[in-house]
């Protein structure tokens, strides 16, 4: 009797070693990333988002493969590629953040405290939505802009102090882009809870004016 | 005797159920029904960017013979060449290289704490903080995993998943930048930047590198250039 409940006693104890090796064992492993650790939602937004840029490149392609036989058809008749080359100066003028752009768009104005990183997150969110030009109150933002804090903690876009009322303007779809910042868990709504004595708000710009670098790029 | 005989079946036991069991709390059934077919879906698409970015690099180049050979007879032509090459320049779509600093960023290696786990892995916050860091000490041209930084990029976060220009990117994360090799070292040394990776690296074993390096390459941007709403003045 006494060596039966010894052997149990014994067992239960090897048990519960047993399941605190295998909790401490998982509890150690490396974490390694895999897209089959996502979550059928997570890959579901990576699916959209990976079919909407495939989407973009698709149209892209048509557009140049027409390109190139247009240009190629008039060098032939003689009438030479510079209509071709100047539709190339104005996208390029736009995609290289050169002048001034116009276009329909969303602002978005943040009223109450905010920081240079948050401030880069946004427009980084704006970027992803697909907008095609970017400023900030009154200062565009540029292929190598950067945002910082002052010594006085007052937000900075490439060295030159932001106003403390800061508005957001983006060049893009607006439906779209007001979407991607505005939805359940989307950058607002993230936002407003980090920054609650914040006010941010949206408004959709059918005609929106950017204005060039403030400085030349080095 | 008999107690030694039980022992090891029951340790081995104990540890067969508790994996049991934290294999079916971290995936439930509906993971494991439809993770594979979306898996395979999202990596068919990532396959197939590939290829459509391949096409777009080709019709690029047709395009820029096509601009070489009207620049070739001289006048307006030259001229619309030449400003087309100093706008890719500007804009990321020429390639570039020179002296500058690399910088790796990868997911802690070594043993971490189930709870500390988000604080041992990279993510895209720390990949805009450093591209951010970068231009901030002089940057002339950025890519992270050979994506090249450009006016239009973003780096998104879905799940513990990262992408740069809309591409899958797996750590480690490789950022090479071009530019003034003393300003982008005194940049990323500046105890005021990036305090919370260097934290991470420091506590949890965040992989957090920078190295200067003589010669830096970085691509050109391969992605499209979506310009269909705003117009230059």
């Amino acid at each position: 009797m006494r060596t039966a409940s010894g052997g149990i006693a014994s067992a239960l104890v090897a048990l519960v070693l047993g399941v605190l090796v295998a909790t401490h064992f998982g509890s150690q492993e490396a974490f390694s990333r895999s897209l089959q650790l996502e979550t059928p939602a997570s890959l579901t937004t990576l699916i959209a988002n990976l079919a909407e840029k495939n989407g973009a490149l698709r149209e892209e392609i048509f557009d140049l493969r027409l390109r190139v036989e247009l240009a190629q058809e008039a060098i032939a008749s003689g009438r030479g590629s510079l209509a071709e080359a100047e539709r190339q100066v104005a996208q390029l003028r736009v995609f290289a953040v050169e002048g001034a752009v116009h276009g329909p768009g969303i602002a978005v104005r943040v009223d109450g405290p905010f920081d240079d990183r948050a401030l880069g997150d946004l427009v980084n969110e704006l970027r992803n939505a697909g907008a095609e030009a970017v400023a900030v109150n009154d200062v565009r933002v540029g292929p190598r802009s950067w945002f910082g804090l002052a010594a006085d903690r007052t937000i900075v876009l490439d060295g030159a102090p932001a106003l403390p009322a800061i508005t957001v303007r983006a060049i893009g779809a607006p439906e779209v882009m007001e979407t991607a910042l505005t939805r359940t868990g989307g950058m607002l709504g993230q936002l407003a809870l980090i920054y609650p004595r914040t006010r941010f708000g949206t408004s959709r710009e059918s005609a929106l004016e950017l204005p060039a670098l403030t400085r030349p790029m080095p | 005797m008999r107690a030694a005989a039980l022992l090891l079946p029951a340790l081995v036991f104990g540890v067969l159920v508790t994996a049991q069991w934290r294999a079916q709390q971290d995936r439930s059934e509906i993971a494991v029904r439809y993770n594979t077919p979306l898996t395979e879906a999202a990596r068919s698409l990532q396959h197939e960017q590939d290829g459509l970015k391949a096409q777009l690099a080709g019709l690029r180049a047709s395009l820029d013979a096509i601009g070489a050979s009207a620049a070739s007879q001289g006048g307006a032509g030259r001229e619309l060449q030449a400003r087309i090459d100093a706008l890719k320049e500007r804009g990321g779509l020429a390639p570039r290289s020179g002296a500058g600093v690399t910088v790796l960023l990868d997911d802690a290696r070594g043993p971490v704490a189930a709870k500390d786990i988000d604080k041992a892995i990279c993510h895209a916050t720390d990949l805009t903080d450093i591209v951010n860091t970068a231009w901030r000490g002089g940057a002339q041209a950025v890519a992270v995993n050979d994506e090249r930084i450009v006016g239009s990029s973003s780096v998104y976060c879905v799940g513990s998943t990262i992408m740069v220009n809309g591409t899958l990117l797996s750590p480690p994360f490789q950022i090479a930048i071009v530019g003034p090799q003393s300003a982008l070292l005194a940049a990323f040394d500046d105890p005021s930047q990036l305090r919370d990776i260097k934290q991470r690296r420091d506590a949890f074993g965040l992989g957090f590198r920078v190295s200067r390096a003589a010669e830096v390459r970085v691509p050109a941007y391969s992605g499209a250039l979506t310009v269909k709403r705003a117009a230059a003045r």
